[in-house]
This record gives C-alpha cells, sequence and structure tokens, in this order.
C-alpha cells in the first residue's frame, strides 16, 4: 500500500456519482498515475456490475402489483376526521414550539405559587382579610357578630340581656353589645 | 453532555427540574411547623378617655366598638403546633383555649374555647387570614368589657 486506504472511499463515491466537479478531476488524475488506486477502480466497478446483474435478474422474479396494489389503497384511504385535525395542528403547532409550552406553563404555575408563598396577600390586600366564622356555640347566652368594613374588623361579642346570669349584677358594664 | 443538546431532552430535564421545584415548594407551602398565637386582653370602658399607646396598632379596629376607653391587661404568644392545642390565661379567671385547624390558601383555621373555671362561655370556628386577627368581646371585667384580639402567623 502507498498510503492511498483513504482514497478507497472516494473512489467509491465515485463510481457512485455522488463527487463534485473538483474532486472528480483531482480523484481522475490521481487514479490514472496511481496503479493501487487504479486496481481498487477496476475491483469496485467489477462488484458494482455483479451486483447489479444479480439485483436485475432477481428483480424479473418479483410481483410488485400487490405492493402497488396496497400503494394504491394508501393513497386513496379516506382519513377519520380527527386524523386531519390533528396533521393540521400539527402543521399550525410545529413540534418545537409546542414541547417548550410544557415547561412554561411549569414555571408560570411556579412562579404564581411562590408569590402566594413569598408575598401573601398579593392578590389584593383586603380579598381575605376577614375573618370567617364557621360556627359559634355561646352556650345558651346571646352572642352578636359584627363585620366592619372599613378597618376589616370580624367581632364576635358575647353579652347578657336584663335577665341574664347573677353576675351581671355585679358588674357595671353596660350588658347589650356597645356598637 | 453531547444528549443535552438535542432539544427534546432538554425540554424534558427542564420540565422534571421544574415540576420538582414545584413539588417543593407546594410541599413547603402547605406544612407550615406552628403557628404563632397572640392573645392581647383589653379592658374596654366608658370611665376615662384613656388610650393605652401599646394599643396603637388596634385602635382603628377597636374604635369600632364604641367605647371611650381602651386599656391592654396582657399580651400573650405562645407557639402551637398544628392539630395542638394551647390555653392562654384570660384576666377575671377566664381562660382561652386555641387549637389551630388547618392551613389554606392562606389562611389559618382556629377553634377557639373562652371558659370562666369550669364552665364554657364560647366555642367558636374561625378563619383568619395569616397574620390577621378577630376580635372577641363582651365578658364584663372591672367596671367594663374585656376585648380579646386573637391574632394567628403561621412559623
Amino acid at each position: 500500500m502507498n498510503g492511498c486506504e483513504d482514497k478507497i472511499p472516494s473512489i467509491e463515491r465515485w463510481l457512485d456519482g455522488e463527487l463534485s466537479g473538483a474532486e472528480n478531476d483531482s480523484l481522475r488524475s490521481h487514479v490514472a498515475v496511481c496503479a493501487e488506486c487504479s486496481e481498487a477502480q477496476r475491483r469496485l466497478e467489477k462488484l458494482q456490475s455483479t451486483l447489479k446483474a444479480a439485483l436485475l435478474s432477481e428483480a424479473q422474479r418479483v410481483d410488485f402489483a400487490p405492493f402497488w396494489r396496497a400503494v394504491q389503497l394508501r393513497v386513496n384511504e379516506k382519513r377519520p376526521w380527527y386524523q386531519e385535525a390533528l396533521d393540521s395542528m400539527r402543521r399550525a403547532l410545529p413540534a418545537p414550539r409546542v414541547a417548550w409550552v410544557v415547561p412554561a406553563v411549569i414555571v408560570l404555575l411556579l412562579a404564581v405559587v411562590s408569590l402566594e408563598s413569598y408575598l401573601p396577600g398579593w392578590r389584593g390586600a383586603g380579598r381575605n382579610a376577614f375573618a370567617t366564622v364557621e360556627s359559634i356555640d355561646a352556650y345558651g347566652r346571646n352572642v352578636a357578630l359584627l363585620r366592619e368594613y372599613d378597618t376589616k374588623t370580624t367581632v364576635i361579642w358575647l353579652y347578657q340581656d336584663q335577665e341574664g346570669e347573677n353576675e351581671a349584677a355585679e358588674e357595671t358594664a353596660p350588658s347589650g353589645p356597645a356598637f | 453532555m453531547k444528549l443535552l443538546k438535542k432539544p427534546p431532552l432538554r425540554v424534558l430535564l427542564f420540565s422534571l427540574l421544574a415540576l420538582l421545584a414545584v413539588a417543593v415548594t407546594v410541599t413547603a407551602q402547605k406544612q407550615p411547623q406552628n403557628v404563632q398565637v397572640r392573645i392581647g386582653s383589653i379592658l374596654a370602658s366608658n370611665q376615662s378617655d384613656e388610650f393605652d399607646a401599646r394599643l396603637k396598632g388596634l385602635e382603628k379596629q377597636l374604635r369600632v366598638l364604641k367605647y371611650r376607653s381602651y386599656r391592654l391587661l396582657k399580651d400573650e404568644s405562645q407557639s402551637v403546633p398544628w392539630q395542638g392545642n394551647r390555653v392562654f390565661e384570660i384576666p377575671g379567671g377566664r381562660s382561652l383555649m386555641v387549637a389551630p385547624q388547618e392551613f389554606q390558601d392562606n389562611r389559618i383555621g382556629l377553634k377557639v374555647r373562652l371558659t370562666d373555671g369550669p364552665k364554657p362561655l364560647l366555642d367558636t370556628t374561625v378563619r383568619i387570614s395569616n397574620k390577621g386577627n378577630f376580635i372577641l368581646g363582651g365578658p364584663p371585667h372591672e367596671g367594663g368589657v374585656l376585648v380579646l384580639s386573637i391574632s394567628a402567623v403561621t412559623q
């Protein structure tokens, strides 16, 4: 070998007609003066012609009619509406753009959750400021519930009426709610 | 690292990391360890025009009650675990049991029981905003009425 081993792939591409004009001319000139490459060219051409002959003789025996019938059937086949819809959606939203929607939504969700966690009440100061009374049991006593909107105050007020318990008489505080 | 240059793999990896971050944040938000409950015991009366300077932060809320005088008798804070409870001693021999129930949408559910010795005066369940408060008042005390400011903040 004269160091022309790396030329073999180029010779194969040359024989297949895959080389550009300049590469083609350069390799042709080289093969003309290089015995080793000339021999490789001859060997590859022989191999190619043998394969081609074998392929042509075998191809005659193959029946292509069923294959073409199947192809024609597939071409003429009416596709279901959802398949059409999916395809048009795919055309409108190319895959790379859709792929980034998923993490983008997740990041947005993360931002919303984090804001609520680190900046409580960011959605509006007064939105949830009122206390909500879910149940009251004053054991038979009078009870009043007041919600004052200016100060967002919730007041639960226990009071005794005039005929209330004895201890009411001992106190000088007003018996009814003062508000 | 060549694999990371492929867009679908980068997207997948990024999505997984983002999901993990969301899960950690949501879990962290839903499980605060304790609730700091603060009870301010205030005497409201019409015997003077005194307004205790320590109640400055509650002035607007207290003025709703229309008394002339407000004096802070006791201010107590306790850390209460979720599903646990703490008892606060209230002036006049009363006590207030507070039990945090749940934390949802930045609001704290509190079960509150006011007793006078062995006698229960009031049972209530209230949901207040985190760092918010509500007022419980009415029991007579020293010529006026007792007003309790009950506030809670998650820890």
